[in-house]
């Protein structure tokens, strides 16, 4: 038996607004018993101020579900469309003082239910509001914005996780390879909006990742004084700055050294791996001729 | 410990069984007072390499075996089943096929999936929607590469008995090795093993009221085998590893009582489980007993309650203190339902809420009657908050879509 909360508990015994709105003007529809889950969310939204005067839920799943659908239905009433947008499923798993995490799909599932019926409030279906996207886990239907999104607002880091907040890769598992590719792809974004990935260093195999406890091991160029007071120094800057503008996967070009017609620079991220390396250098070396109009050789440190 | 916890009502005895107090009584001197190894010749070996005969003796009278010697002990029937299909890939040249069926328990299940990664052919039986085979399905599926045909005397989340003796005579007819899970049979029907073909049989001591950690695999004289365990020459040079001589005293004494109480488990925990299962099938709509009532074991009520979810009736259950199992994904670590109830095919609007009643010996009529009592009431309370159940429930008006149990769409 999974070990809940009272407050669980209680919301599962004693469900909140467990009734069906017959006006409700806002219905939002979820899951399905495949899953083993189906949520519909029911709210009664005054059109002139967009109060969300009334909620009530029907749902079918376990423990969990039900009380985080009753925990839903308290939150919202009585705020705005606008204000009950930004409640996120954690505060659903917060205001029940914490979900197991195995559980946690539970509260996904209601703020998409809350999604679903502020897009059939205003006329659209959940599907024509949201974007599935890219099929990832097909047992569990499971798009991958939402992967996306459950890793971007929980800084989800596994796997393991992600099935636990989505559901996806909880079936035969042949998505568990892609559901590690996104899993990094959104950390590139959120690295890039200063959160720092929790400790992983690359292995040579790129799908392999070991966990560690040291903080990530950066190969960032340290420039001496030789370097700074070369003649070449501020137009390989210049380059330097252009090509980390023109990157859109996260990877970095740092200058290293200069040393007369030889240049070491350092490179991080995708364009420092594999076959991408020899491009970047040679599309560095380029550019670099260009810019000093000499012929200049370009090592990666 | 908490005294209030077991004053409950336990109906999951296909899960784990409470201790006879014989059998702890039987134990207790060997944890304190026979603490010898068995294998050594002074005098505080003897008498606990005595009790360790005699303990495979009850074994052996227990499940019909007519040498003491075909009985090995283990820890747990899981390492019996492992055992018994490495010992079967391992000692058979030129046989890498194992035949079994898709509702096997974990042990074996499991184990066959790591072997076919490794190279063995796992040829499963179908199963129709009773979870019953087809014996002319078994025997199509033996070569001369079958290593092993394993299949379980009974199942774990129906009851439902499967036709191993004559499975095993079919199966020897073809030269081919049988094993069989018997975790589920034993203590529920007869077992004599001595009149069929069967080489191989698991089985547990916990769930015949003996504790955990203890297990047996039963070897016919004359089968191929190797260790699964390698080390000492303990159990013949077939399972290394010093004996649990209080766990297997503890069987020893747990097979003896079971043997006894094979007749309360056809008449009076029969009559209790039938009285369970009319009287759900009276009181509560749209539900239905899954697996083949006409040879199931007496204990076990497999019910799938319809448009609800079983962790949910386990959750309501509980707060009466009433403990039973279900075959939803919710209540174990997978998000999908029990590879039992899919292999039978139960629809999913029925499979998430199948909950499994299993007696014994020590259940009581009171028991029964309370659990009856409340069942009701759980199931049309969580039904109320179902949207597949739309009964006597006003309908929105400003909306079409309604859930709908049969449909395969999933929606957001």
């Amino acid at each position: 038996m999974w070990d809940y909360s009272d407050k669980v508990k209680d919301h599962f015994l004693h469900p909140r607004n467990a009734r069906v709105i017959e006006d409700a003007n806002g219905v939002g529809d979820v899951g399905s018993i495949i899953c083993g889950d189906a949520l519909r969310l029911m709210l009664k939204i005054d059109p002139e101020t967009e109060v969300i005067e009334d909620a009530a839920f029907q749902t079918y799943g376990c423990g969990s579900a039900i009380a985080s659908s009753s925990a839903l239905t308290e939150m919202v009433k009585g705020k705005t469309i606008k204000e009950a947008q930004k409640i996120t499923n954690a505060q659903i798993a917060e205001y029940l003082d914490g979900l197991p995490p195995e559980k946690m799909h539970c509260s996904v599932m209601g703020r998409e239910a809350l999604d679903a019926a502020i897009a059939n409030y205003h006329g659209k279906s959940y599907e024509q509001s949201h974007d599935d996207g890219e099929l990832v886990c097909h047992c569990f239907g499971v798009g991958i914005n939402k992967i996306k999104k459950a890793i971007w607002e929980n800084h989800l880091t596994t796997v393991e996780e992600v099935t636990n907040y989505t559901k996806a890769g909880g079936g035969c598992g042949s998505c568990k390879m892609r559901i590690e590719e996104i899993i990094d792809e959104v950390w590139e974004d959120l690295e890039k909006c200063g959160v720092p990935r929790p400790g992983t260093v690359p292995t040579p195999i790129p799908s392999i990742r070991v966990n560690s406890v040291a903080p990530v091991n950066s190969t960032a160029a340290v420039m001496d004084d030789k370097t700074k007071s070369s003649p070449l120094y501020a137009k390989l800057m210049e380059v330097v700055r252009t090509v980390n503008a023109g990157f859109t996967d996260g990877s970095k070009l740092e200058l290293d050294a200069i040393e007369q017609d030889e240049v070491r620079i350092a490179l991080q991220g995708p364009a420092a791996a594999g076959m991408m390396k020899d491009m970047t250098v040679n599309f560095v070396t380029a550019k670099f001729t260009e810019a000093c109009g000499q012929q200049l050789k370009v090592t990666v440190l | 410990m908490d005294e209030t916890l077991n004053k409950g009502i336990y109906l999951d005895n296909n899960a784990t069984t409470q201790i006879d107090p014989l059998v702890v009584e039987a134990m207790l001197p060997y944890l304190t007072t026979y603490y010898g190894n068995a294998s050594s010749q002074h005098g505080f070996g003897l008498p606990v390499g005595k009790a360790l005969e005699k303990a495979r003796e009850q074994v052996a009278d227990f499940i019909g075996a007519e040498h003491p010697d075909e009985i090995i002990f283990t820890s747990c029937a899981t390492e019996s089943d492992n055992t018994a299909l490495w010992s079967a890939l391992w000692s058979q040249k030129n046989k890498n096929e194992i035949v079994t069926t898709p509702v096997e328990h974990p042990a074996i299940m499991q184990t066959c999936d790591f072997l076919s990664s490794h190279g063995a052919v796992i040829n499963y039986l179908k199963v129709n929607d009773k979870g019953d085979l087809d014996e002319q399905n078994f025997e199509s599926l033996l070569n001369e590469h079958t290593a092993l045909a394993s299949v379980m005397w009974a199942n774990n989340e129906t009851g439902n008995i499967y036709p191993v003796p004559r499975l095993a005579e079919i199966a020897a007819s073809h030269g081919v090795m049988f094993h069989t899970d018997a975790v589920q049979a034993v203590s529920k029907i007869p077992v004599d093993v001595k009149q069929t073909c069967i080489n191989m049989l698991s089985f547990s001591g916990h769930k015949i009221h003996a504790p955990k950690g203890i297990g047996v695999l039963y070897v016919r004289r004359g089968t191929r085998y190797i260790p699964f365990m390698k080390g000492g020459h303990q159990e013949r040079g077939r399972r290394a590893g010093t004996e649990n001589i209080p766990y297997i005293v503890g069987l020893g004494v747990a097979c003896e009582l079971a043997k006894q109480h094979l007749d309360t488990v056809a008449t009076k925990v029969r009559a209790l489980r039938d009285k369970l299962q009319a009287g759900i099938l009276a009181s509560i709509p749209e539900c239905f007993v899954t697996g083949d009532q006409s040879h199931r074991t007496d204990n076990t009520l497999n019910v799938a309650f319809k448009y609800v979810e079983g962790e949910a009736i386990l959750l309501m259950l509980n707060e009466y203190g009433i403990a039973a199992s279900s075959g939803s994904a919710c209540s174990s670590e997978s998000l999908e339902p029990s590879h039992v109830m899919r292999a039978m095919g139960v629809p999913f609007s029925a499979a998430h809420g199948t909950i499994r009643f299993s007696l014994s010996r020590f259940t009581t009529e009171a028991e029964i009657d309370e659990t009856l009592r409340v069942l009701p009431g759980i199931i049309e309370t969580l039904r109320a908050l179902s949207p597949y159940w739309n009964q006597n429930k006003p309908k929105l008006k400003h909306i079409d879509h309604e859930f709908d149990a049969e449909s395969t769409e999933r929606r957001a």
